[in-house]
Order: C-alpha cells, then sequence, then structure tokens
C-alpha cells in the first residue's frame, strides 16, 4: 500500500528551538493513528505540519506519493482533503447550521446535498435539530461535537483531531469514540493526538509516540501526562498566510 | 438667561419650519461626510487588516505612523490638500476647490488613519483561531481573510464609525476646501462658525443640536448592531 503521508528529515524550529525532529515516518490511508506523548512533545506541531498549516523548517513532506509544494494555489487542493480540528475549536459567529455548512459552501456544496450533510453530521455528534441554534451560545462539549460536525460533513480523506476528547463529558466522549473509530472504515485516515492513556488500546489502529519531537522506539510505553489545557500556543490569525 | 432660553426657542423654531438654509447645509454635511467615510472604509479596512496580519520590516513604524496621523490637525490636511488642488498645484486643473469633491478629498484623507487603526486594533485583539480554522476548512488565504472580518464585523463598523463621528464634526477641512458656498459647500460646521461669529447665535446653535442629533443617532445605530 502506498503511504499517504510521508515524513523524511522533518525538522520543526521555534526560533532556535527544534520542536519537531522526524527522520522517517509513512503514515497509510484508511487508518486510525493515535499520537501520544506529554505536553511539549511535538504532538500539536506535527498536526499542524499534517494539517499543512505550516511549512517545515527543513525536509520534505509527501502527500499521495508527491513533495508537497508550499504555495498558495497548491495547498488549496490539498486542504481540502485535510481537516484539522483543534483541542479548543473556534466556532463562528453564527448558526450552528452556518458553522457545519461553512466548508461545503467553500467547496461549492449547496442546495440539498449541502442540507443533506450537514443534518447527518450533526445527527453523528448527536445533536440533531440543533442547526438554528447560535453558535456562541452551546456549551463546551456541544461546541466540541458541532466542530466535529464541521469536519465531518467534508467527508475528508484525513481528519486530524487534537485531543477532541479532553473536554466533553463521559457521555459524549463515548459517542464521539464510536463516530472516530468507525471512520477508517469509511476511508478516511484518522490521526488523533491523546493524553488517555486507555484510547490507543480502546480505539484499535496504532500508536505514534513522540518524546521531544522524536519518534519513540517501538515498544516504548508512553509516560501519560494528564493534564490538558487550552493550547493556542504557536497558533495565530498571521502565522498561516 | 432670557437670552439663551430665546435663542433655544428660535432654534428649534427652526429646524421644526425646516428652514431651507439649515437644511441644505444638513444635507450637504452628511452626504460629504457619507461618501468621505465610503472612500476612507475602502482604504483604512484593507490597509488596517493588512498590517495587523502580517510581519513586515518596519511594521511598528507604520503603526506608530498611523497613530500619529489619527491626530493630523483638520487645518493641515485643509493646508496640504489645498496645495494641491489649488489653480497651481499638481491637481489643479481638476478645478476641485471650493466644490464638494475637495471636502470629500480632504475628509476622506482625515478618516483613514482612523479606520485603519481602530480597524488594526480589532484585528490584533482577535480570536488567533479565525484564520487557522477558515483554512483547514478549505478557505483559500483571501477567504480566510474576509471570514476574519466577518467575525470582526462589529469592530471593523465602530471604525468607520469612529471616521464618520471625524468628519461629520470637522470644520477645518470643510471651510478651506470646500469654502463655505452657500447651498453649495456650507456644511453644519461651517455655517455653525459663520453664523456665530455674525451674531446669528439661533441658527447656529439649531445646527448644533441637529449635529449632536447625528451623532447620537449613528453611536445609537452602532449600540443596536452591537447588541445582534
Amino acid at each position: 500500500m502506498n503511504a499517504l503521508y510521508r515524513l523524511i528529515g522533518i525538522r520543526q524550529s521555534h526560533g532556535e528551538r527544534t520542536v519537531l525532529a522526524i527522520d522517517d515516518l509513512a503514515l497509510f490511508p484508511g487508518k486510525l493513528y493515535t499520537l501520544t506523548g506529554a505536553n511539549g512533545s511535538g504532538k500539536t506541531t506535527l498536526l499542524t505540519l499534517l494539517a499543512l498549516l505550516a511549512p517545515p523548517t527543513a525536509g520534505e513532506l509527501r502527500y499521495e506519493g508527491e513533495p508537497v509544494q508550499w504555495t498558495n494555489a497548491a495547498l488549496l487542493g490539498l486542504r481540502r482533503q485535510v481537516t484539522l480540528l483543534h483541542q479548543s475549536p473556534y466556532l463562528f459567529d453564527g448558526s450552528v447550521f452556518a458553522n457545519v455548512a461553512f466548508g461545503l459552501k467553500l467547496r461549492g456544496i449547496r442546495g440539498d446535498e449541502k442540507q443533506r450533510r450537514v443534518e447527518q453530521a450533526l445527527e453523528l455528534v448527536g445533536l440533531p435539530g440543533f442547526g438554528q441554534r447560535r453558535a456562541r451560545e452551546l456549551s463546551g462539549g456541544e461546541a466540541q461535537r458541532v466542530a466535529m460536525a464541521r469536519a465531518l460533513a467534508l467527508e475528508p480523506k484525513v481528519l486530524l483531531l487534537d485531543e477532541p476528547l479532553a473536554n466533553v463529558d463521559r457521555g459524549t466522549s463515548e459517542l464521539l469514540e464510536g463516530v472516530i473509530a468507525a471512520l477508517p472504515e469509511r476511508g478516511t485516515t484518522v490521526i488523533m493526538t491523546t493524553h488517555d492513556p486507555e484510547h490507543p488500546g480502546r480505539l484499535g489502529g496504532e500508536q505514534i509516540h513522540l518524546i521531544a519531537g522524536e519518534l519513540a522506539c517501538p515498544g516504548f510505553v508512553p509516560e501519560i501526562n494528564a493534564s490538558t489545557g487550552f493550547q493556542t500556543e504557536g497558533v495565530s490569525n498571521r502565522a498561516y498566510l | 438667561m432670557e437670552f439663551l432660553a430665546e435663542t433655544f426657542r428660535t432654534a428649534l423654531a427652526l429646524i421644526l419650519s425646516l428652514d431651507g438654509e439649515v437644511v441644505t447645509a444638513v444635507v450637504t454635511s452628511i452626504s460629504v461626510a457619507l461618501w468621505s467615510i465610503l472612500f476612507a472604509t475602502l482604504a483604512g479596512v484593507p490597509a488596517g487588516v493588512a498590517v495587523g496580519i502580517t510581519e513586515f520590516p518596519g511594521k511598528r513604524l507604520v503603526i506608530t505612523i498611523l497613530n500619529t496621523l489619527m491626530a493630523l490637525p483638520t487645518v493641515v490636511v485643509g493646508l496640504a490638500v489645498y496645495g494641491i488642488i489649488s489653480r497651481q498645484g499638481p491637481l489643479g486643473e481638476l478645478g476641485l476647490l471650493f466644490t464638494p469633491k475637495a471636502m470629500i478629498f480632504g475628509q476622506t484623507i482625515l478618516a483613514i488613519p482612523i479606520v485603519a487603526n481602530f480597524t488594526l486594533s480589532t484585528v490584533k485583539g482577535a480570536d488567533p483561531r479565525i484564520i487557522p480554522t477558515a483554512l483547514t476548512l478549505g478557505a483559500g488565504p483571501f477567504q480566510s481573510i474576509l471570514q476574519l472580518t466577518r467575525e470582526l464585523r462589529f469592530g471593523i463598523m465602530a471604525a468607520v464609525i469612529a471616521g464618520f463621528g471625524r468628519v461629520i464634526a470637522e470644520v477645518g477641512v470643510a471651510m478651506m476646501l470646500g469654502g463655505n458656498i452657500r447651498g453649495y459647500t456650507r456644511t453644519m460646521t461651517t455655517a455653525i462658525a459663520m453664523e456665530t461669529g455674525k451674531g446669528e447665535f439661533a441658527l447656529g446653535l439649531a445646527l448644533g443640536i441637529i449635529l449632536m442629533a447625528v451623532a447620537l443617532l449613528v453611536n445609537l445605530f452602532l449600540n443596536i448592531l452591537q447588541q445582534r
């Protein structure tokens, strides 16, 4: 099977500090990967790279066998195949429907098809009938589910999830785990960061463990840091343009 | 005291009777200010957003210049534009001096730094996740910036309204570039200055009351928008 992503000699630095150093990593389509590691181990940096939001400082990233061209024109087509769901997702001002339909409109999906996909995605995350609610009036857990629905509605080839289950109650967590676990069967590759030591086992798939930005040796038992917080470090409106 | 009460009564009578001179000055003021703010918005909002979301050498200097320009005295703008559009100036052949177009030119220059600066502050205070979220949902760079402005629309509207407040209330540019020609370039502020100088205190007061009412209405409008 051809790799979906191939990372060769990747280095990502913030100033003098190297936060990600991966010599060789291949990720295959239709699989589920859990990405573990302590805070600051480079998980979010790796997801940001895989989401094609920031080019590496050095090295080559290949997507479907082709080296990624970091130009706006080339990136637009690729980014429409890959969706990243941030740990503390941002919902646009407006209705839940408008939020879930945002990416569909950008792809020219309108009318009945748009309606169907939005309703289906909201149903998947257990929020049927929420379309007309104002996004800003939702609880934290509901907002997380709407953001998940917004990503699912796009039916992306790759879904990158940054701690999707960290800030939700147990019921929602179980519901979302079921949704995530079923995605590879539908052909979606899932790469998900987590701090929960049980997730890799429970969700199946493969585990990638990072220590200080580097891949841990196979068979390494990860040291889990249970603390989760809202991470906006490194996120900025100007950084990605 | 009796003088003030009597003047106030006369001013109200002038407003209620829709005195021709009052109406013309009000219409000229509002139309010149609206055109100015339209042009200032077209230039100032993109400038504020661009400075806010990009990093470039000399950015601090640009921000400092923008801040300084916010406090630009209206007579200095009047003087500079006068030099450009007067008969011997580079744009002298266009014959703009003492026309509403000249006032729009000057007031646009006056409003651009205000609109740009307020927009810049709004962009700087924006949630850092807006553009990354739009990009990861498939937006291109331009679409993601458009989404950023949509999210910040109330802040940007406040910037525009602040600019409108500045131009509707200014007198220097209107007087120097418009020339205070009755029925043509006479605005509320130039009329107030002139009528008061002539001792026509009631007419000045009538226009002052309308000017305050316009400012109040604009702010009420902004308030209603922000509560939506």
